[in-house]
């Protein structure tokens, strides 16, 4: 939203600096997106005329002009443009000027310099539209009227002498009324202490302007009530349509509008000043496009049908359909309402009747109809904000005024007003307590009265502590006390308030379990060699099935910013293989990537049908040594690591290929074809799955170039946490020496060493003796052997005295015996 | 049956030996045998299609129940080839080469790491955490937080959207309403999580990026109290004095809403390339907790008010060290993960 401060000035009798405007919009409104002061950007511009012109002698392109700018001198300059003549008014930029266009779009502005040009000198440049940043065109030199002023300041003669201030839409939301420059002024004189008094046309809505002439036939008939609350017209005849005075096309220049010619200039100038959008249709292609030939205009407001379309102003086709809100003949649409007219009724040089429209459209219907069209317009954001229908009248009214002002106009139609739910002011009770409470502030009643007077709320009723307001209208955002509230903090100025710590009772906050596990756990991978990595929850089919997942069970995204973003990652693992590819391009050949994030499963909801997010634990460890074993066992180290720090035990390992599928968790079935089924295991605690460690598969390493020493991890970190840890007691340590056996045992390849470890480990840990078993070495002959050998290592001790050769031969032999029953181990 | 149909299935009586991988390829890739059977549909005369119908689907359930088959067998190996997944390393591994923790640079992510220190600052000052869902639908991310349906700031909010209708939250406020559930005022909570936007990626925007909201609700809550904390805060974690300012803004969810201003803390108001030469920083969003948002979460609005903010915690982190471009935080490359 731009607006200029001399207009700002003019309606709100601000006597301010620009900076202190500025500062006052920021502290007390919203956001400004930026300021410039025009003139400064127009400086050593003037307006001069054109005395000599010549061909350059050594260039066909160029033309060679002899300038009047007011002083003594001519002086001269060389343009690519050949189509000026003597006599022409132009904007003479001196050496050393800026181009103004080029202050905002590059990084240093271009400064005019006496330079030659074929062996002539050309001593500045007359600037067009663009380079002057007063439109789109760059072609020829800007033509100035001839009754321009030689030597005048380009700036003043312009009216640019001006300073524009860009306030963000965003900012400015849920304020329709602020669309206008009136919302804004009123704003900023309150923010400055006055109270504002509104301008009288703009709150006198009587119908009081009566046809003066011809009789122009204007039938309206609103078939879309409940997104048109209200819709006003009027016909006007004798239209000339010209040129708009310089003033209005500068100020329209300023508000960032194209001047087109005085009749759409002057609904541009009054929407921009009022807020309210008006449209003007010509009457006589209204009547003579309308399929049932009448003398009348007939308009109706109705939702389009399927099918229709129109060619907008923008010169373009949209396709309607039956949300659309549009304004129509007896038969086809006119103009989408609220945010385009169209090009078939458009008011052009030959116009003489039009039909003036001011109306209130709803906020919603517009907002739906701009996205679905994808059209923003100017009209369409201000409706989009909400306006007050009570201002169409005035408005209305205004524009006419100034048409009648500007041209010969006449009113040709009494004022048709289709306004069946009048507007009524909203009543609101506040506690004058209750406004000092929620903002922490001690204003007295004096105070707030003042301020809520200054911006135009009548007061209704006012006790000791209760204060009942109206709301104008125009501030549609204003529903509740707390909006009165903010009114006052925001007048009052935020930066008012002092900072007060709330007090606090000491009940201690609760605890986050799965945040202090993953900061746990982040800190024991880092502490390991680990990098932690925060990657996309975006993915698409092919990184999916390259992993062997199954696309179908991925969250598809409707509105995607590009296809390989369109999914949600149902595993974490895909991003990590893709992360690992990268950085060993990067060159480096042994490393561990771990994330904690929550992937995301089709179906798979949790207890309110949301997709259930569990939090992962998902690494990723590679290397491109060489080397004889599986990666799964440094997975499980890795896993280990974490588990041993975290105090967990009693973990089982299965075989991924001999663990029964019917008890796996979707989000395993989902996940399991990343990994190699010979060589990974699904990791249980009691009845809980924890999740799938080892080795990625062979065809996932090769999809994603990985080298043969890859395994991956993924653990559920809810299903961890949800794991008893046991709070260890004290036991006695032992006093008396330990005695260590070494024990080589021999089994079938089938027999699992934590069968065999849990057996021996039993046995040496009893009320007698504590005992500690630790693998030496696992042995095979061959790969084909049916038998593996592996070397236990036993370290006892006995609570009451130290154990001799006797004692260890008895213990050994216990275990041994075991051993050979349960598992026909033959000790080597 | 369509002779062409025949022939695939007397095809396939001769694939029956071939791997699982191979087979699916064969039949029911985009150029599969019975994909293709399955589209010539539309080329069969009418009479004729609900015979090749009944007939495809014969084929395909012989396909379906092969490819079945050979799924379970691919499950099954022989043990010769298969770990002992309980054993702490592999067979025959030299004593030298067994796993152990590497002794390389291990780190945590930068983001992660300041996201942890946040949360340390807002624990001790009694603040409970939850984190934030992925994953939403419209009523907490909108409607619960007073976006009607059709109200023009859900487009301040460039949504993601499943087809299935949940919604990427585009901000941690997503989580007030079941804040507001969770217990009874006094309500401390800090949100952390990561919010999505339907935005153009740049050096300073990404499509994802992590926010922090919080959440303050009891008695006698005021504006002024909200100025304080997030002041005292902010002093906490940036480690020096700071100025503030706050400045009107909009949320739907907030009334008064607004921006919080600190004086830049890396040139002391004079001007640097982190606040853009203008001594100050614009840092979140804030305000006093709407009374509707305070209703939907069973609060009333009578007796207890509350503030909330919320900030990117990308940036933050960005400024805290002095990293250029956001895209290197989701990047993962180890050049730059290291450095932290």
């Amino acid at each position: 939203m731009k607006i200029s401060v001399n207009l700002l000035k003019q309606l709100g009798k601000i006597d301010k600096s620009n900076e202190e405007i500025v500062t006052g919009i920021k502290e007390h409104i919203g956001e400004v997106e930026s300021y410039q002061d025009l003139s400064k950007d127009y400086s050593d511009i003037m307006v001069a005329e054109i005395k000599e012109k010549k061909d350059h002698p050594d260039a066909d392109k160029l033309g060679v002009y002899q300038l009047d700018t007011g002083e003594k001198k001519l002086v001269q300059v060389l343009a690519g443009d050949k189509t000026l003549v003597v006599g022409d008014k132009v904007a003479y930029l001196k050496p050393g000027a800026k181009v103004p266009y080029t202050i905002y779009t590059e990084e240093k502005p271009f400064i005019i310099q006496s330079r030659e040009m074929r062996g002539l000198l050309s001593d500045g440049m007359m600037g067009s539209e663009k380079e002057l940043n007063l439109g789109n065109d760059h072609t020829i030199v800007m033509r100035l009227p001839d009754d321009a002023p030689v030597g005048k300041p380009f700036a003043e003669y312009y009216e640019l002498d001006d300073f524009i201030i860009d306030v963000e839409n965003k900012a400015l939301t849920n304020r329709g009324d602020l669309f206008g420059i009136l919302g804004l002024a009123r704003e900023l004189t309150v923010i400055f202490g006055k109270p504002f008094v509104t301008p009288a046309w703009y709150t006198d809505d009587t119908k009081n302007l009566r046809e003066e002439q011809s009789c122009l036939g204007l039938n309206i008939i609103n078939d879309a009530e409940a997104l048109c609350p209200r819709y006003t017209a009027i016909a006007m005849d004798n239209i000339v349509v010209e040129e708009s005075p310089l003033w209005l096309k500068s100020a329209l220049i300023k508000f960032g509008y194209k001047p087109i010619n005085n009749i759409v200039d002057i609904t541009n100038y009054i929407s921009q000043l009022s807020g309210q959008p008006l449209h003007a249709f010509d009457y006589d292609k209204v009547i003579s496009n309308d399929p049932n030939k009448s003398e009348t205009a007939n308009i109706t407001i109705r939702m389009a049908r399927a099918g229709e379309s129109i060619l907008g102003l923008d010169s373009k086709v949209h396709e309607l359909n039956d949300r659309i809100m549009v304004i129509c003949d007896s038969t086809n649409p006119l103009a989408i309402a609220g945010i385009m007219g169209g090009s078939e009724t458009e008011v052009d040089n030959n116009t003489q009747r039009i039909i003036l429209e001011s109306a209130n459209f709803d906020k919603t219907s517009i907002r739906k109809t701009s996205m679905m069209l994808g059209l923003t317009t100017d009209a369409g954001t201000k409706f989009k904000h909400a306006l007050d229908p009570n201002q169409c009248i005035p408005v209305l009214k205004e524009a006419v005024r100034m048409i009648k002002e500007s041209t010969t106009g006449t009113i040709s139609s009494d004022i048709v007003d289709l306004y069946p739910t009048i507007s009524e002011p909203r009543e609101i009770t506040l506690s004058l307590s209750n406004v000092n409470t929620h903002l922490g502030i001690d204003l007295q009643k004096d105070t707030i009265v003042q301020i809520l007077k200054n911006l135009e709320y009548p007061i209704v009723k006012q006790d000791d502590d209760l204060l009942t307001v109206l709301a104008p209208t125009w501030r549609k955002d204003v529903t509740i006390k707390e909006d009165i509230h903010e009114d006052i903090g925001r007048i009052y100025g935020y930066n008012n308030i002092d900072s007060i710590l709330p007090l606090r009772n000491l009940i201690p906050a609760k605890d986050n379990q799965i945040f202090a596990l993953k900061k746990k756990i982040r800190q024991i991978f880092a502490d390991s060699g680990a990098n932690e990595t925060d990657t996309h929850s975006f993915t698409d089919i092919p990184t999916l099935e390259k992993a062997n997942l199954d696309a179908d069970k991925a969250y598809k995204l409707k509105n995607a910013l590009a296809p390989e973003l369109s999914l949600m990652r149902t595993s974490l693992i895909p991003s990590l293989l893709v992360k690992t590819q990268m950085n060993l391009q990067e060159g480096y050949d042994k490393f561990i990537l771990f994330e904690m994030n929550i992937p995301h499963i089709q179906g798979y909801e949790d207890e309110n049908k949301l997709p259930k997010e569990d939090w992962h634990l998902s690494s990723v460890i590679t290397s491109i040594e060489k080397r004889s074993d599986s990666a799964y066992y440094i997975a499980k180290r890795y896993l280990e690591k974490i588990l041993s720090t975290l105090n967990i035990q009693d973990i089982e390992y299965t075989l991924l290929s001999e663990f029964s599928e019917e008890n796996l968790s979707e989000e395993i079935k989902n996940s399991m074809y990343m990994f190699d089924r010979n060589t990974s295991a699904i990791v249980t605690a009691g009845d809980i799955v924890l999740g799938i460690i080892g080795e990625i598969d062979n065809k996932v390493k090769g999809n994603f170039k990985l080298p043969k020493y890859t395994a991956g991890l993924d653990i559920n970190i809810n299903a961890l946490n949800s794991i008893d840890i046991k709070n260890n007691k004290y036991t006695e340590m032992p006093k008396y020496p330990e005695s260590r056996v070494d024990l080589c045992v021999e089994v079938n390849n089938d027999i699992q060493y934590k069968a065999l470890y849990d057996s021996i480990y039993k046995d040496i840990n009893n009320d007698d003796i504590n005992g500690k078993v630790t693998c030496l070495d696992i042995y095979k002959e061959s790969e084909k052997a049916d038998t593996k050998r592996i070397t236990f290592s036993l370290a006892i001790r006995n609570f009451e005295k130290t154990l001799n050769d006797k004692d260890i031969k008895s213990i050994t032999q216990k275990v041994i015996k075991r051993l050979e029953s349960n598992f026909q181990a033959k000790i080597i | 049956m369509d002779n062409n149909l025949e022939k695939i299935q007397v095809q396939l009586q001769k694939d029956i030996d071939l791997p699982y991988d191979e087979l699916k390829t064969k039949y029911i890739s985009t150029n599969g045998l019975l994909t293709l059977a399955m589209k010539a549909i539309a080329s069969i005369p009418n009479d004729q299609k609900a015979a090749y119908g009944k007939g495809i689907n014969q084929l395909k359930n012989s396909v379906t129940e092969l490819l079945d088959q050979k799924k379970n067998q691919s499950l099954i190996y022989s043990p010769n080839n298969r770990i002992d997944p309980t054993a702490p390393f592999d067979v025959n591994t030299p004593k030298n080469d067994r796993p152990q923790v590497w002794d390389i640079k291990g780190t945590k992510h930068p983001l992660h790491k300041e996201v942890e220190k946040l949360v340390e600052i807002f624990q001790r000052m009694g603040f409970d955490v939850m984190e934030s869902k992925q994953m939403d639908d419209d009523y907490h991310m909108f409607e619960s937080l007073n976006f009607p349906v059709g109200h023009p700031a859900r487009d301040m909010y460039d949504t993601f959207w499943t087809e299935d209708g949940f919604v990427l939250p585009a901000h941690t406020s997503t989580m007030q309403n079941r804040a507001l559930k969770q217990s009874n005022p006094p309500i401390r909570v800090v949100l952390p999580g990561r919010v999505f936007r339907h935005e153009a990626t740049d050096a300073s925007h990404g499509h994802t990026f992590y926010q922090m909201e919080g959440i303050y609700v009891d008695k006698g809550i005021s504006l002024a109290n909200m100025k304080a904390t997030i002041k005292t805060f902010l002093e906490a974690y940036l480690e020096t004095d700071l100025e503030v300012r706050i400045q009107p803004s909009f949320f739907p969810f907030t009334e008064p809403d607004c921006e919080f201003v600190i004086s830049c803390p890396f040139c002391n108001k004079t001007g640097c390339s982190t606040c853009g030469h203008s001594g100050w920083i614009e840092l979140m969003g804030c305000g006093m907790i709407h009374p509707n948002v305070l209703t939907q979460g069973g609060i009333d609005p009578e007796i207890y008010s509350g503030f909330a903010w919320g900030f990117g915690v990308d940036r933050l982190t960005m400024i805290k060290l002095a990293i250029n471009d956001i895209r290197y935080l989701r990047d993962s490359n180890l050049n730059f993960l290291r450095q932290f």
